[in-house]
Order: structure tokens, then C-alpha cells, then sequence
């Protein structure tokens, strides 16, 4: 059998990657895990349905959404920029890693427990509140719209109550997410 | 002077019909408070009338979602607004439970309840008229030993003229079916003749797989040549229209009882008429529906003739498809339906196919435990450009289709 091969080129955590020979009909989950060695996103049920798989789609408008690498091929990102689990944490000026809010409020509220399901997590949550600074929703409307963004991601292990008070938390002290209404 | 009498005149013609449209209205409107009905039924006649309430696929629109079954409001959607299905239960202020037989008979079969009300047509009176006697009281104590639910049907949400009933005595006039539906097939058999009652009266299927004209009556110079009621639309399913697809009786059989089979899985409103009525139906029910579908000489399934797709839309196939539908096209079990041999990627029109590539599909579960993954919707994705080359390569791989899609056509299905 004839593997064909195409060269793809993309951005990654904003570094450029590629050009790649890579197999025409390759996922992009097994791209990131063998060929540039971002081993953070997980492959869980490999059809479409955990969400452990996502990475973030960065959209030339200023938009971003998640996408399943494992039912994605790696050349649909071909020119696209995504990030990965592995791009959220900064260096500080001592040299050390500091996680995103959102990696720092899931371990403050002990989110997640043998931690497979987080990578995809960390990813819906930072597109998530990424939607609302570009578009603030009312307070009310906030309990809602966590369900809405986090629901199809599955956690076997700690029940999402964790996760689903990690974001409010975090929406909530972070300025700017929540559109002041008349009464407050 | 002709002024002067034509005045009158005309004040008396205004009054009349004022006095008309109230007499009109106050009929449709009146409260039934004929007294409850005590029906009681064997166990056998229960049986039977739970086996024709299936056959008719009642709860399809008397059930809503995590209601009751049979309290009703189901939202159904039409061109003129939104009716809902109505509380069948016992319920004496809500439901039926004034009805007396008689009342039952008349509403299913003329859509006229008890008090004068004019049912719309969105209750498929016009299918359910030729029901027999039999199945009429089967269903009538069935539904009258069921648990009364008392809650009120939602209000329709019809802009006038429609949302006035008496509308639908005209309607009526002009459109009420006497006669047996036009048969879609050639047949005498004994299964062909249950068949078609089944395919034409029970199941009604000609109310979604026939076009409607302007005023919503179905086109029975077109009996089930395929309707287009909703977003999706009702495929042809005359037997060349099934043969063209690819479908035999024996497939057509397992998909109406699985909603699976090789042509693919049963998706939207068709879903549910497997879910809800057609996997009840005895096997040889089931063989007499196909066989009226399919003729006593069912056409030979059409072979299509492929050919080899663009490489622009083969790797948009390969990009974001062949992860769930398998790089061939083969499909997996549970998960995606098969690509190869389509009954949907094989329908001439690809509204079906553009609207759910742009959609997605929600999961769904069938009979036997089985299920399909809920299916990503591409709108957003793809480009109209790049959606037409992916549809174009569905087409001409498994279709035998001209991959002749435009990305205007492509723009047209866009909610936008
Ligand atoms: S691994 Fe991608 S959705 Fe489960
Ligand atoms: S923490 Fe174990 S799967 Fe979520």
C-alpha cells in the first residue's frame, strides 16, 4: 500500500510548524502526539465524543473554537493556527512557569483527579471566557452558558461540579466578562 | 336614488355576515361539557388498539419530550405557524374524555370534534379517513383506559386568517380526500392490499413524503414522489424512487424496524416514526408496508455508477469525514452510517446532504440497542466553496450523481 504524503505548515502555540510530509487521512491527535511532541492532548474514546481531544482554533477574525483532533486531519489545519494544552502557562521574569487563570483556578478548586480529561478542559474553559470578553453576557445568564460551553466534555473522575464552580469563580473576578444590567 | 338602496343593502349583506362569522366562531369555540365517558375494554382490545395507535404513530405528535404520552404539545411546524398536538388522555377538561365513540370516529376521520371544532390538517385526517371501524374502537379504548393527564395543549401560534378554524370548512370543501389514496405501486396481493392501508391510512406516510400545494393540501398527482415540509426533506419513496436509491423490500424491511440498514440510518422527523411506530410493526405487517411500497414486482435496486471524486473534496472528505464515516467511505458500527451506497448521497436533490453537513446531525438511538454519534455540524468550517467540493465528491464516489453542486446552492441552505 502507497502512503501519500502531503506537506503541511501551521501555527502552534504561535510557533511555526512545518512544512511536514505528513499522511494524507492522518488525525491531527496523532500529528501533535508523534510528530512535534505536544503530548498533551489525549486521545480518549478516538471517535468525537469525550472532547478530551481539543485544541483551540485560533480564527483570523479574532474568534476562537475548539476542534476534535481525533476525527480532525491534520491537514484541515494546514496555514491555520491552533493552541494546545502545552501554550496556555507564561514564563515569568524569574524563569519559572506560571499557569493561565484558567490552569491556576482548576487547581485551586482541586478540578480534576487523574487529570486525562483536562487538557480538553482547560481548552473549552479558555474558549469560553475568551467568548465573553468579546461579547459579555449578563450575570444571570452565566450558570447557563458554563453548561453550555463545558457540557460535552466528559470527566470520569470527579463528578464536573469542580470544573463547572472553577469557571464561575473565575468569571466572576475576572473584570469585564459580565455585562453590567440595571439591577446589578 | 341607486345609491340610496344600494346603502341597505349593503348594511344588510355586512350584518348577516358578521352574524355568520359569530354563529362561525362561537362553534369552534364553545366548551364541551357532555358528560365523562366510562369506557372499559378487555385486555385483548387494549392490546390491539396500543398495536394501531403505533401503526398510526399517534404519539408522534400527541407526545412532547418529558411530557406525558398522549398529553400532547408537540410543536409541530408549518408554513402557516406552529400547531400542537392536542391531550388525547381520559382527561375530561383537557383531553378526550367527553368523547363518545362516535365523537372519536368523527375527529380522526373527519377532523371535526365534538361541538363542531375544525381540527387543521396537521392531525392527518385526511390518511386517517378510511380507518377501519376495527381499529377505530381499538384505539378509542386503548386511549380511554389510559391514565387522564391533566394538563391544557399549548396554544397554537398561528398569524390570522389562520388561527380562525372555521377556515378549515372551506379547506375542507376544496381538499377533503373521499377516496382511497392514489396507489403508488401495482399490486393485488393480500399483503400488498394491508400494505397499503397501513402505508396510506395508519402510517400516513403520504402527509411528509408528498409535495403540498399552496394551501397545504398534499398533490396526489404526486402520492409520495417526496415532500418538503421542514429543513429536511421527505425523500421518494414510490418504488422507482426506492429502487433509484438502491433500496429492496428486505432493506427497506430492516430500516423501517432497526432504522438502520446498508442505504444508511433513519435521521430527523423519520427517526422518529421509526422510534415511535414503525419497530412495533409485526413482521408481516412490516413485509405487507414494504411490499405496497415496493410494488408485487418491486423494481431492481439501480446500480450507480461511480466515478472518482475531485482531490479538492476528497481531502476535504478525508479532513474532516473519513474519521467517523472510514477513509472508504465503509462507515462504523454505532458510530457513522456508511458512506458507500447512501440512500441520501444518492437522492438527486442534495438538500438532505448539504443540510447536514451544515447542521450536523444530534445522536440518536435505535431499536436494539444500537446508536449513531451525534454528527458535527460544518457550517463553519467549510466555505461555500470547499462545501461544494466535499458534496460534489460524495456525490460522484458513492452517489453515481453529477457532481454538479454550486457553492451558490451551497449559500442558499445557510442559516443565515
Ligand atoms: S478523543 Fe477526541 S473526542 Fe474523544
Ligand atoms: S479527571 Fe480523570 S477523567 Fe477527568
Amino acid at each position: 500500500m502507497k502512503i501519500t504524503t502531503r506537506p503541511i505548515t501551521l501555527t502552534i502555540n504561535g510557533k511555526k510548524q512545518g512544512p511536514l510530509d505528513i499522511a494524507e487521512g492522518m488525525m491531527m491527535i496523532d500529528f501533535l502526539n508523534e510528530y512535534v511532541n505536544l503530548t498533551g492532548s489525549r486521545l480518549g474514546c478516538g471517535q468525537g465524543v469525550c472532547h478530551a481531544c481539543v485544541v483551540i482554533e485560533d480564527q483570523p477574525d479574532g474568534s476562537s473554537h475548539e476542534t476534535r483532533t481525533c476525527i480532525t486531519g491534520a491537514h484541515y489545519f494546514d496555514g491555520k493556527a491552533i493552541r494546545t494544552v502545552e501554550g496556555h502557562a507564561t514564563i515569568n521574569d524569574k524563569g519559572e512557569e506560571v499557569p493561565s487563570p484558567v490552569q491556576q483556578a482548576f487547581m485551586d478548586h482541586y478540578s480534576f483527579q487523574c487529570g486525562y480529561c483536562t487538557p480538553g478542559f482547560v481548552n473549552a474553559a479558555t474558549v469560553f471566557i475568551e467568548g465573553l470578553k468579546r461579547n459579555p453576557i449578563a450575570r444571570d445568564e452565566l450558570e447557563e452558558a458554563i453548561l453550555k460551553a463545558m457540557n460535552n466534555h466528559i470527566c470520569r473522575c470527579t463528578g464536573y461540579v469542580r470544573y463547572y464552580e472553577a469557571v464561575r469563580d473565575l468569571v466572576l473576578k475576572t473584570p469585564g466578562l459580565i455585562r453590567e444590567t440595571k439591577n446589578g | 336614488m341607486a345609491k340610496r338602496r344600494f346603502l341597505p343593502a349593503l348594511f344588510l349583506i355586512v350584518v348577516v355576515l358578521l352574524i355568520i362569522v359569530a354563529v362561525l366562531w362561537w362553534r369552534e369555540n364553545r366548551s364541551n361539557d357532555n358528560p365523562v365517558q366510562k369506557v372499559s375494554a378487555t385486555d385483548e382490545q387494549i392490546a390491539r388498539g396500543r398495536y394501531a395507535a403505533r401503526a398510526a404513530d399517534c404519539a408522534a405528535c400527541h407526545t412532547v419530550e418529558g411530557g406525558g404520552l398522549f398529553a400532547g404539545g408537540f410543536p409541530m411546524e408549518t408554513p402557516f405557524g406552529t400547531v400542537h398536538g392536542s391531550n388525547i388522555t381520559p382527561s375530561a377538561d383537557y383531553g378526550i374524555g367527553r368523547w363518545t365513540r362516535e365523537d372519536f370516529h368523527r375527529a380522526v376521520r373527519e377532523g371535526i370534534t365534538p361541538g363542531g371544532r375544525h381540527l387543521y390538517p396537521a392531525m392527518p385526517y385526511n390518511s386517517y379517513y378510511m380507518m377501519s371501524d376495527q381499529d377505530l374502537d381499538d384505539i378509542y379504548a386503548y386511549l380511554m383506559t389510559r391514565p387522564a393527564i391533566d394538563v391544557p395543549t399549548p396554544q397554537n401560534d398561528l398569524p390570522f386568517p389562520f388561527n380562525q378554524r372555521f377556515l378549515m370548512i372551506g379547506w375542507n370543501l376544496l381538499f377533503q380526500n373521499k377516496d382511497p389514496l392514489p396507489a403508488v405501486s401495482s399490486g393485488d396481493s393480500e399483503l400488498w392490499v394491508r400494505g397499503r392501508y397501513l402505508t396510506d391510512v395508519m402510517g400516513h406516510c403520504a402527509e411528509c413524503h408528498t409535495p403540498r400545494g399552496m394551501f397545504g393540501q398534499m398533490d396526489l398527482a404526486q402520492s409520495l414522489k417526496g415532500g418538503t415540509l421542514g429543513r429536511f426533506k421527505a425523500a421518494d419513496i414510490t418504488p422507482s424512487g426506492l429502487a433509484e436509491r438502491g433500496w429492496t423490500p428486505g432493506d427497506l424491511g430492516q430500516f423501517l424496524a432497526t432504522g438502520t440498514a446498508p442505504q444508511g440510518s433513519a435521521f430527523s422527523e423519520m427517526h422518529m416514526v421509526v422510534a415511535l411506530s414503525t419497530q412495533y410493526l409485526t413482521k408481516e405487517d412490516m413485509t405487507a408496508m414494504t411490499t405496497y411500497l415496493m410494488g408485487d414486482k418491486p423494481p431492481p435496486p439501480k446500480v450507480a455508477q461511480l466515478t472518482p471524486g475531485g482531490d479538492k473534496g476528497r481531502a476535504q472528505y478525508l479532513n474532516l469525514c473519513a474519521g467517523c464515516h472510514g477513509v472508504s467511505g465503509e462507515g462504523k458500527p454505532n458510530v457513522a452510517p456508511a458512506m458507500a451506497g447512501n440512500a441520501t448521497i444518492r437522492q438527486g436533490d442534495a438538500t438532505n446532504l448539504i443540510a447536514s453537513i451544515l447542521d450536523g446531525l444530534p445522536e440518536q438511538a435505535f431499536p436494539g440497542n444500537s446508536n449513531m454519534q451525534s454528527m458535527p455540524g460544518f457550517a463553519r468550517k467549510l466555505n461555500d466553496q470547499q462545501m461544494a467540493e466535499l458534496v460534489n465528491y460524495t456525490r460522484t464516489t458513492w452517489g453515481g450523481l453529477p457532481g454538479d453542486i454550486t457553492a451558490a446552492q451551497i449559500d442558499a441552505l445557510r442559516e443565515h
